[in-house]
């Protein structure tokens, strides 16, 4: 009997997207699911590590400081001061340094053990995120050259006359659709297919050493718990990188909104 | 792949469009107010307390960094500045030292001419001292010599022509013919020193010579 | 098995942002091998190519859900 076999026998129950919903209390559009609190933990967890660290303020940093500046250091100049330029990127450090740390600790939820649930892998996380990038590029755009002036900024310079209503069609689908839908699946992608591999593996392993009698397939079950673990450190990666791609789009999406003309 | 998730759901009786179960894209509500919710009170710690404690904590830094090379430029200045003082310093001790060295080879030089000069009149007053305490003895010498000498050879010229010379003046003229005659013929041809020899305390025939004429010059 | 369709479809949209994202990676790690001082400011072009070519694989993902 070989593993697809066992799959197409029903017997086996691959992950989906059920393995996501966890509701506690109450059931419906506004129940307090698990998700929730986690998220909640996790601003706990924040606000209380980053208000003991930098509430310390030592010249010759500890090792917690150390990190805890090392993060700070890295969205302010990696990121803000990078793309933003020296000039206006100080507004957006705390915006861009509050969504970094909550999307990374909320990613790395999703490897550590007994939590083991990335929260942005329910998509309402990432949307209310997006919602708060969409609403503050636009609004700046807007507050720098008024609503009409805005508009006609989208409008990209030296462009011939007979392509420029597809172009600017183009330009608003950029602006109002693909940049906020792709930054906010973008993020729910990547953790909700990442978690689902790991569950694949985890699930997979476990099925075949507890529910086959094949010695042969309890043993194959070893491959699945190492790739198992080989995914969880790549899963890490990911985490980061995508907590980091994240505030380096909000950013990109800042700075497209600051400057003077496109 | 619906319709399996879907009779799963159905199965533990908690599908709905809010789920996500069937469409993993379409968000539930509750948990977007949430998410909000979530991120704005962090953004407020953030911007409240965190933020500007670190840019405090950087710009601290920052300063003292600057400070600190401010520091140390000052104390390499400081450091620059000794340097040249103690080598001005040394160098004026130096000359100094090539001063007092010539000086005192100067000095050393001025005292070893006093000194010889102070030996060289000491020398010269010794031998002077000398010459006339020479010269005071010799001529005592002479006064007595010829006082003994006069006295022998009028013994000996009485007792040899047997007459009495007692005669003072008489004495004396026969002395002095005798001495002329003596100086007289040792100037000629012969010298004294055969004659007088045994009996004159000065042995020498040039001094023998010498206190005949000092005799004679003595005498007149 | 239902719905195997759908993966399969989302397998081969995959194919050209994985080419792309491949190319974008290439063509930085040529960049700093060439010029390691330009790392900073190749970096976030990197990411940003990534991320664009990226959001291509995300919709197929999405599709795939959607469109069941």
């Amino acid at each position: 009997m070989s593993p697809l076999a066992l799959v197409a026998s029903g017997s086996f129950e691959p992950p989906s997207a059920y393995d996501f919903w966890h509701p506690l209390v109450g059931d419906g559009p506004f129940a307090l699911t698990r998700p929730m609190i986690l998220i909640a933990f996790s601003v706990l967890v924040l606000a209380v590590f980053f208000l003991v660290t930098s509430n310390r303020r030592a010249m010759v940093p500890g090792k917690l400081q150390f990190a805890a500046e090392g993060v700070y250091g890295f969205v302010r100049n990696g990121v803000a001061l990078d793309i933003l330029g020296r000039r206006e990127f100080r507004p957006y450090v705390p915006m861009l340094f509050t969504m970094f740390t909550l999307i990374l600790v909320n990613n790395v939820f999703g490897i550590i053990p007994f939590i083991q649930y990335p929260t942005f892998s329910r998509i309402a996380f990432p949307i209310a995120l997006t919602l708060i990038v969409f609403v503050v590029y636009h609004a700046i755009g807007i507050r720098r050259r008024g609503l009409g002036g805005y508009f006609k900024s989208l409008m990209p310079a030296g462009v011939p006359i007979i392509l420029a209503p597809l172009v600017y069609l183009l330009e608003l689908a950029t602006y109002f659709i693909t940049r906020p839908l792709t930054l906010a699946l973008r993020l729910f992608a990547n953790m909700f297919a990442g978690h689902m591999m790991l569950l694949v593996f985890a699930l997979g392993g476990e099925y075949l050493l507890l529910h086959t009698d094949s010695v042969v397939l309890q043993a194959a079950s070893i491959g699945s718990f190492l790739m198992f673990i080989l995914m969880t450190f790549f899963e890490l990666l990911v985490q980061a990188l995508q907590a980091y791609v994240f505030v380096l789009l909000a950013a990109f999406y800042i700075a497209g909104s600051l400057e003077d003309a496109h | 792949m619906t319709s399996p998730v879907l009779a799963a759901a159905a199965s533990e009786g908690s599908e709905g469009w809010w789920s996500g179960v069937a469409y993993p894209i379409i968000p539930h509500p509750g948990e977007i107010i949430i998410g909000l919710i979530a991120f704005s009170i962090l953004y407020v710690v953030m911007a409240k307390f965190v933020v500007p404690r670190f840019e405090q904590t950087f710009e601290e830094r920052r300063e003292a960094i600057e400070g600190g090379m401010e520091k140390a430029e000052r104390a390499q200045a400081e450091a620059e500045r000794t340097l040249a003082e103690y080598k001005q310093q040394l160098a004026e001790a130096r000359e100094e030292a090539g001063r007092i060295r010539e000086e005192a080879r100067a000095q050393g030089a001025q005292i070893l001419e006093e000194m010889r000069q102070r030996a060289e009149s000491e020398a010269q007053r010794v031998t002077e001292s000398a010459q006339r305490q020479i010269a005071s003895e010799r001529q005592q010498a002479m006064l007595s010599l010829r006082g003994e000498v006069g006295g022998l050879a009028t013994e000996l010229a009485s007792r040899i022509v047997g007459e009495s010379l007692a005669d003072e003046a008489r004495q004396s003229r026969v002395v002095d013919r005798f001495l002329e005659d003596l100086e007289r013929g040792e100037r000629e041809s012969m010298p004294l020193g055969g004659t007088g020899g045994g009996s004159h305390p000065v042995g020498d025939p040039d001094a023998g010579g010498g206190v005949l004429g000092f005799l004679k010059r003595g005498r007149s | 098995m239902e719905g195997s369709l759908n993966a399969v479809g989302y397998g081969l949209a995959a194919i050209g942002p994985a080419i792309a994202v491949g190319l974008i990676f290439a063509a930085y790690i040529n960049g700093v091998a060439r010029q390691p001082e330009s790392r900073g400011l190749l970096q976030p072009i990197a990411i940003l190519g990534f991320a664009l070519a990226e959001a291509l694989a995300i919709l197929g993902f999405v599709l795939a859900f959607v469109l069941g």
